[in-house]
């Protein structure tokens, strides 16, 4: 990402253009800076980044299913 | 569960014709969203089919969700006589799937696909807006949750000119 890119997109991820699909995303309750910060990586960088989430999400899981097992 | 760019070059080196789907399409087009899988389609030609049964062998493929003791052997003849297939492996959960409700089969999801550069090697992986048709095709409540990140994400992308 260039530092105009990267300019650009801030400003349209702090301030959507009322109206457009990235307004209704955030009203949705899209987190729109995790968008912005998934953007900056190569889309090496992002499939690496898939493996480390994917260990984070299975350790939750397991973390609360052995919760729920224990009441 | 093995890093996505190692698993690439597994289906890569054995020259299997795949388009990354799914979850992780959709974080390699720079979504948040977090999944446990990782979906493939693939081409149902007999050669890629002997492929993908052949690459995956060495990681023990196996159903997922299956009781253990249910005889099953991932080779051609089972991939020739199914479609779809839910797999847990020694590389992690792995889908692949032989059509994709919105688009089709391998060819259409190809045609759906832009080439991502991971770690050197070229990767077919489906576009938003191939991305956006299969969620609303789909519309379940998990598919259509995911549709204003998936449209935000595009306009972002459009207007910025990030790949």
């Amino acid at each position: 990402m260039t530092p105009e890119q990267r300019k650009l997109a801030y400003e349209l991820i702090t301030d959507p253009p009322p109206g457009s699909k990235l307004a209704e995303a955030k009203k949705w309750g899209v987190d729109l800076t995790l968008l912005y910060e998934n953007l900056q990586r190569t889309p090496t960088e992002r499939a690496r980044c898939f493996a480390s989430m994917v260990h984070s999400y299975n350790g939750l899981r397991d973390a609360a299913k052995k919760s729920t097992l224990s009441q | 569960m093995k890093e996505l760019p190692e698993i690439f070059k597994i289906l890569y080196d054995a020259s299997l014709e795949f388009v990354v789907i799914g979850g992780a399409a959709m974080h390699l087009q720079g979504s948040a969203y977090v999944t446990k899988d990782i979906d493939f389609c693939y081409s149902r030609t007999p050669e890629n089919i002997k492929r993908l049964a052949t690459s995956l062998a060495p990681y023990h493929p196996r159903l997922r969700g299956a009781p253990a003791e249910l005889p099953f052997t991932f080779d051609s003849r089972a991939i020739a006589q199914g479609l779809n297939f839910t797999l847990a492996t020694d590389l992690g959960d792995l889908d692949f799937l032989g059509e994709v409700t919105g688009l089709g089969s391998y060819k259409e999801v190809k045609a759906a696909a832009d080439t991502q550069i991971i770690d050197g090697i070229p990767v077919l992986v489906l576009s938003l807006s191939g991305l956006i048709k299969t969620k609303k095709a789909a519309g379940r409540a998990r598919d259509l949750y995911v549709l204003p990140e998936l449209e935000g994400l595009e306009l972002l992308k459009r207007k910025t000119g990030v790949e």
